[in-house]
């Protein structure tokens, strides 16, 4: 016995030297600090309810109330009055969903909110064949490209060439009672949709919310951080790459951008990227909570160049964001005559994807794919 | 060779043992696999793994293997479990080992995305299990046909699975012997914070001494637990410790049935007293009686020739597997050529995003590929930090586009890779059409050095 652990250690020994010649970037005293009491992501978690998911959709689930009323006003009589003030109040319901798409886990999740409420570019011959046969059905699949804001985008904006074309669209059209109805429904669905998920996070999820306090795939933090990231990688796909023809050899998509028809696209993208950078630093209307990067900070993250991550990922976030302000509406327009501004933001918000889904998952630890992992 | 050495030796081989042993690791072995298989299949992993994605990552020289459709994986888990089932009650034994081993492999051939090192360890085991005459005792075999029974078998039946069980921990000790591990004390201190709500300890997690405490005492209880299970004066200490440190890993980490497997398994290592008062428990349990005859198994020459040559190879192999990776140049975790099947486990946070451009060279024009096109979140994952993963879905991409019309599209990647801790970084070069690279054994020219900071 004993001859066999003298090989063994002399082996391991050989073996040690070996190894030991390389090494990892991550210094010992780098890597994370003896400071002890730990980050609190409860603590983080209620910041993000309390301060931002709550009154994201509690603002979302007013502005839907306000289209829907704005739309029956304007069913009952059309004018263009009463059509200015819609499409005022569809602008508002638009901007105020960008701070509310990215929770799309949960009681969203369930629903499939994100989709049902904001699938683009939509299509005009399904809303059209809609409209035509008198039929909508909000459960057939292939409807969700025909609804949501996308749909009444086009309803409000891309019926006619001018305000005075959309609203005989509304008023002498002989399908406008058809299209009334379809506006109503579709509006309808989106104030509806935002009721019944703001009333289950008032109820039981908001505490299941809270208890889901680890890091695996089905925590709040995980899931979070994963439609965090998703939510961020439809901006940077659907809202810019796509129309600016990145994935299709050279052909651009000028009218695949969000709003197209409201001409709204660049306003929409600031936005939502300010939203998904408030999420990351904990920040709401009532000031500078815990969020994801006190969390890098307490772990002590580094970046590449030694310094700590959550700098690489704030001054990323400002970079993408100055980008993202070169940019004009209509963003088709940008598209069609600049298309290089568009693909030089597209390039920002590329290296901030990497950041947020690579850097930081990494170094939370966050599991971020269900399965099993290696064993020891 | 020294006659003493000539003695051990045979004795480790031939000498005649209590086969109740190889018994007990049967049923141990043959239930957690059914239970491991139905829970696999209830989690909806079949579908998931199996039969949703529209590529699959085969192993180098395995292409032939291809998952056989939604039926036909139901089918084959469903044999699986059976055949586990079978092994375990000892009922037409070696044919259900044989199809276990098979099928078990088949489906770990199919996509190395799912590779774990533990999956590779029972089809190792399954292997070995197929060798030994483990139904010959305490089995409905017996039961259906009392002639075959025997109470002893030549020492290597139970001591290639000693052997086999020894040489995983010791690898995977050795392999914690690196400077991340001891002197960094990563990636457990990424880890183990992530676990600060658990009770009780939870608070401990934060502390970078507690990482370090895990790190080492891991790595020693690696090095030195399959030999002190050996050795009888520590076995039983031993064995406490397998059970403790198993079930703390599976607490703090996601890593499914393993402990539950390692716990079991390593039972084979306790005297045949023990074995026998466990036989004799489940005898109690099915009112059987141990058949008054006293017999001991004896192959054919033959067939013994064959086994003795089959596990020679097997254990040459084993020996040789773990250190393949020095016959490559750059750092192991980075480049992970040789770092399969090699019982590394739990040593890398290692995270990625890649992003595929397609280029046509006619044109000039190129275009970024959307991976969740092709790819489940879970392989897009995996390939990203895996060179020889990346590299097959180069080719795929680079057929798609032929299928498109552009004859010779030009296929790059871009991906971004973190390293236990480190900030990421470029991991292949941008510029290298992955679409005439080809797979092999030797090194991929195209893997960004690690340490080559940008």
């Amino acid at each position: 016995m004993r001859k066999i652990i003298i090989t063994a250690l002399t082996a391991v020994s050989a073996f040690f030297i070996i190894q030991s010649c390389s090494k990892s970037g991550s210094s010992p005293n780098g890597g994370g600090g003896d400071k002890g009491n730990s980050f609190d992501r409860k603590a983080m978690l209620t910041n993000w309810e309390t301060n931002i998911i709550l009154p994201a959709y509690t603002q979302y689930v007013s502005v839907t109330a306000n289209l829907d009323a704005a739309v029956t006003a304007f069913n009952t009589a059309p004018d263009a009055a009463k059509l200015t003030a819609l499409q005022t109040a569809f602008k508002s319901a638009y901007e105020q969903w960008q701070s509310a798409s990215a929770f799309d886990f949960g009681p969203a999740e369930t629903a499939t909110f994100r989709a049902n409420t904001n699938t683009f570019p939509t299509n005009v011959s399904q809303i059209n064949n809609n409209i035509k046969d008198d039929v909508y059905n909000p459960n057939l699949l292939v409807n969700l490209s025909a609804k949501g804001f996308p749909a009444i985008d086009y309803l409000l904006f891309g019926v006619g060439a001018d305000n005075t074309a959309v609203l005989a669209q509304y008023t002498t059209d002989a399908l406008a009672a058809n299209r009334k109805k379809n506006l109503a429904a579709l509006s309808a669905e989106l104030k509806t949709n935002a009721a019944s998920i703001l009333s289950a996070w008032n109820g039981a999820y908001k505490t299941t919310f809270l208890n889901a306090d680890g890091t695996d795939v089905g925590s709040s933090t995980g899931q979070l951080v994963n439609q965090l990231i998703q939510d961020y990688e439809n901006l940077k796909n659907q809202e810019i790459g796509i129309p600016a023809g990145i994935q299709s050899l050279g052909t651009t998509f000028p009218t695949k951008v969000q709003a197209y028809y409201s001409k709204e696209s660049v306003k929409l993208a600031l936005l939502h990227i300010a939203a998904v950078q408030n999420i990351y630093l904990g920040k709401s209307a009532v000031g500078d909570g815990l969020g994801l990067d006190d969390y890098l900070i307490k772990a002590n993250a580094t970046y590449t160049d030694g310094k700590p991550l959550n700098d690489a990922i704030k001054a990323q976030f400002t970079t993408s964001i100055a980008k993202l302000n070169v940019l004009t509406d209509p963003l088709s327009d940008n598209i069609k005559n600049n298309n290089a501004q568009v693909t030089a933001a597209y390039a920002e918000l590329q290296k901030l994807t990497v950041l947020l889904k690579t850097d930081m998952t990494s170094k939370l630890g966050i599991a971020i794919t269900f399965g099993d992992n290696d064993g020891d | 060779m020294p006659n003493a050495l000539r003695d051990k030796l045979s004795a480790f081989i031939n000498t005649p043992v209590n086969i109740a042993p190889l018994a007990v690791l049967r049923m141990a072995f043959g239930g957690i696999m059914f239970i491991s298989t139905i829970r696999f299949i209830l989690k909806g992993w079949v579908s998931a793994f199996y039969i949703k994605p529209i590529l699959h990552f085969t192993f180098y020289g395995f292409d032939w293997v291809r998952p056989l459709g939604a039926t036909g994986m139901y089918v084959l888990f469903a044999l699986i479990a059976l055949a586990a089932l079978m092994m375990a009650i000892g009922l037409f034994y070696r044919l259900a080992a044989m199809v276990f081993f098979l099928g078990f492999t088949y489906v770990e051939l199919i996509d190395k995305s799912f590779y774990l090192n533990h999956y590779y360890l029972i089809s190792v085991l399954a292997f070995l299990m197929v060798l030994v005459p483990a139904n010959r005792y305490f089995s409905v075999d017996v039961w259906c046909k009392p002639a075959i029974h025997v109470n002893m078998v030549p020492a290597w039946c139970v001591n290639i699975f000693k052997a086999q069980l020894v040489l995983v921990y010791f690898f995977a000790g050795v392999s914690k012997l690196n400077y991340d591990w001891l002197i960094a004390a990563m990636p457990l201190r990424i880890w183990l914070p992530a676990n600060s709500q658990l009770p009780v300890i939870g608070g401990l997690m934060e502390y970078a001494w507690v990482a370090y405490v895990f790190c080492w005492f891991g790595a020693l209880f690696d090095l030195f637990v399959g030999f002190a299970l050996l050795y009888k004066p520590t076995r039983k200490l031993a064995y406490i410790a397998v059970v403790i440190f198993h079930l703390a890993t599976g607490w703090f980490f996601k890593i499914g049935m393993f402990p539950y497997i390692m716990i079991l398994v390593t039972v084979v290592f306790f005297s045949d007293d023990v074995q026998l008062r466990i036989i004799g428990f489940f005898r109690n349990i099915f009112k059987s009686q141990e058949p008054n005859v006293s017999t001991a198994y004896k192959p054919s020459p033959f067939k013994i020739k064959a086994i003795y040559t089959i596990i020679t190879i097997h254990f040459i192999i084993q020996l040789l597997m773990p250190f393949r990776f020095m016959l490559y140049p750059g750092k192991l975790y980075w480049t992970e050529e040789g770092y399969r099947f090699s019982w590394r486990v739990m040593l890398m946070e290692k995270g990625g995003t890649a992003f595929f451009h397609v280029k046509d060279p006619q044109t000039g024009h190129s275009a970024e590929i959307v991976n969740s096109q092709y790819l489940t979140q879970l392989q897009e994952n995996m390939m990203a930090t895996q060179p020889d993963m990346i590299l097959q879905y180069a080719h795929f991409l680079a057929a798609q586009y032929q299928k498109k019309g552009i004859k010779h599209p030009v296929i790059t990647a871009e991906s971004y890779v973190t390293l236990n801790g480190s900030g990421s970084r470029l991991y292949i070069d941008t510029t290298v059409n992955l679409a005439n690279e080809q797979e092999g054994f030797g090194h991929k020219k195209w893997i960004t050095p690690f340490n080559n900071k940008n």
